[in-house]
């Protein structure tokens, strides 16, 4: 008798597969997120929303110590919340819809859980591939291109007998951002005869004029020194030192700040280069001609309440008229354009636009649809079997037994 | 057995491997190349330039909006401003600083065309008294310009050791002649010459 009802031993594949899919993980996983939305949203208010998002939410956070505002620890080590979320989706799947029993009665429930994973999927996307830039414009002007908010790139670039700058080869934000103030980058630049040594790297900073008895190192009259970083990140400068090499050789030793405007020059082999640290500059495939930028502030500020902007879009020769407001963007080609500022200084209008291209841009949206969908027919039929349930129990004995 | 399992697949989460080099040498290929756009058209105060190649380009100021280092040791300081205060207080207040006598008017003055209109120049050599936040110094030279510019004016001026200047002066000369209002990002030329028209009117009245 016992033989007929004891189990075969799991597999260890099958162990494996019933923890990953298990409803532990589920648990653990949304009670990590509800912990590190929480701890995120109360050092952001410290350290600022990008550097919350950055420490809790990035990729590269592995696990996070959640600190207060006097830098000292409030609570244990957390894993990062972008593996948590891997570590969900994968439970999820493995779950919700591999382990999941099939049939039509659970087929809301199974679409339901496609749903929520496409979702997380869209996520990842967003968090991998989304740019997002600014395009400032002001009134009666055009422009092409949007700008990092807080990733500044080195441009390099020769200038021709004109004056006129060529197109700029980039030393690109993740290879900056990774520097500490100690480190050396050594960038050997295709095609240019010269490599630069970029040194003293800091995301946080100020260029003044060097004065007398000054410690850190003076070029060209100019000295950097590293700031106090700003809650909002766009807000930080970034700077650093900059030697152009040949040979092994110091040619020119010269001092980025992303806040100066206009690039310093050098001379190599006869050839007049440009360089700087902008902001990453987002070259885009049509102009915005601004004709008309109107917005007001809220009383006694100069922060604004309203904006609109009458825009005309060029692209590959056709013009288009529109208006944008507030909620109501203009698209192109996977580009979304919201308006997200508005000033008049000196009595000059500008519109600041909010440039965005993700390609999983609209995945939540459908996502939500299809699940919406999904759980009300599921709600239908576990109506529909209560119901019939419901009638067969209330037949009477004689109805029953006939 | 299912817990021990559980806690070793969440084990890695909590780990994080930190690999740091102090020195890194990277290359960047041709293709990292950025498209031209409106941003590489952008000069400040909409004045393009083409320096000579002995000119080294620095940061600029607020007062120092093209700021360039030549001569023996970047000795010679060759910068462009705007600033308030007319011609005639800017050209005695430089000449002033050499200890120089003050002109009476702008006839003392020889002109040039600069940025589309008549400039004046001014040259000054032996020592500098000091004065904005600069050292007496000995055996020096300046020469500048002088443009009216609505109810400023934009000065072009170059200092430094005497010798130093005037071996830069026809470098100098040919720069000035160099500028040039550009302005890529306005919507119609016809906006921005109606706007320059506008600016000479109201310089040549108030000069008058």
């Amino acid at each position: 008798m016992s033989k007929l009802t004891s189990k075969p031993p799991k597999s260890f594949g099958r162990r494996v597969f019933d923890i990953l899919s298990g409803y532990e993980i589920a648990v653990v996983s949304f009670t990590l997120l509800f912990l590190l939305t929480f701890f995120g949203t109360i050092e952001q208010s410290w350290i600022g929303l990008y550097a919350a998002i950055e420490k809790y939410f990035n990729i590269d956070s592995f696990f996070v110590i959640p600190r207060n505002a006097a830098e000292k620890v409030i609570f244990f080590p957390l894993p990062g919340a972008y593996w948590v979320i891997v570590v969900l989706s994968l439970n999820m799947f493995l779950g919700g819809i591999i382990r999941i029993r099939k049939g039509w009665k659970k087929a809301g429930v199974l679409v339901t859980h496609f749903s929520i994973l496409f979702m997380l999927i869209a996520g990842a996307v967003s968090s991998l591939y989304k740019r997002e830039g600014l395009m400032t414009v002001f009134q009666g002007e055009k422009s092409d291109y949007a700008q990092s908010y807080t990733d500044s790139t080195i441009e390099v670039f020769a200038y021709d007998e004109n004056g006129d700058r060529k197109p700029p080869l980039i030393v690109p934000n993740h290879q900056l951002r990774a520097l500490l103030p100690t480190d050396t980058l050594t960038v050997a630049l295709e095609e240019l005869p010269f490599d630069l040594k970029i040194s003293n790297y800091l995301g946080s900073s100020e260029m003044a004029l060097g004065s007398e008895g000054e410690t850190a190192k003076v070029i060209d009259g100019f000295v950097l020194r590293e700031v106090e970083p700003e809650k909002e990140e766009e807000m930080n400068m970034d700077g650093c030192y900059v030697s152009v090499m040949k040979d092994g050789e110091e040619l020119q030793e010269l001092l980025l700040w992303t806040a100066n405007p206009n690039p310093v020059s050098f001379v190599v082999e006869g050839v007049r280069y440009g360089i700087h640290l902008p902001r990453q500059v987002w070259p885009m495939p049509f102009e915005v001609e601004l004709n008309k930028s109107v917005g007001e502030y809220y009383p006694g500020t100069r922060k604004a309440s309203w904006f609109q902007s009458d825009v005309t879009k060029v692209a590959e020769g056709y013009s288009e008229d529109y208006e944008i407001i507030m909620n109501h963007p203009m698209r192109h080609g996977g580009y979304t354009i919201y308006q997200a500022r508005w000033d008049e200084p000196e009595g000059r209008p500008f519109s600041g636009f909010a440039v965005v291209k993700n390609p999983s841009d609209k995945w939540p949206e459908y996502a939500l649809y299809v699940a919406a969908i999904a759980m009300g027919v599921h709600f239908l039929v576990m109506l529909f079997r209560h119901a019939s349930r419901g009638r067969s129990h209330s037949k009477s004995p004689a109805e029953s037994a006939s | 057995m299912r817990t021990t399992a559980f806690i070793a697949l969440l084990a890695p989460l909590s780990l994080s491997v930190s690999c740091h080099e102090s020195d890194r040498s990277i290359s960047i290929s041709k293709s990292e190349t950025r498209a031209l756009t409106l941003f590489d058209q952008r000069f400040p105060g909409n004045i393009k330039d083409i320096p000579p190649l002995e000119w080294r380009r620095i940061p600029g100021t607020q007062m120092r909006i093209i700021n360039y280092l030549a001569g023996p040791d970047d000795s010679v300081q060759i910068f462009l401003g705007q600033s308030g205060g007319g011609i005639l207080p800017n050209a005695n207040r430089w000449l002033g600083q050499f200890g120089l006598p003050q002109a009476e008017s702008f006839e003392a003055f020889q002109t040039i065309k600069v940025l589309e209109r008549e400039t004046y120049l001014i040259e000054a050599k032996g020592d500098f008294g000091g004065g904005m936040g600069q050292e007496p110094k000995k055996n020096q030279g300046l020469i500048g310009f002088i443009r009216p510019s609505g109810q400023d004016v934009i000065t072009l001026k170059m200092t430094g050791p005497a010798d130093a200047v005037a071996a830069e002066r026809d470098r100098f000369m040919a720069y000035s002649k160099s500028l040039k209002f550009v302005s890529p990002q306005l919507l119609s030329e016809s906006e921005e010459s109606e706007e320059s028209e506008e600016s000479e009117e109201s310089e040549e009245s108030e000069s008058e």
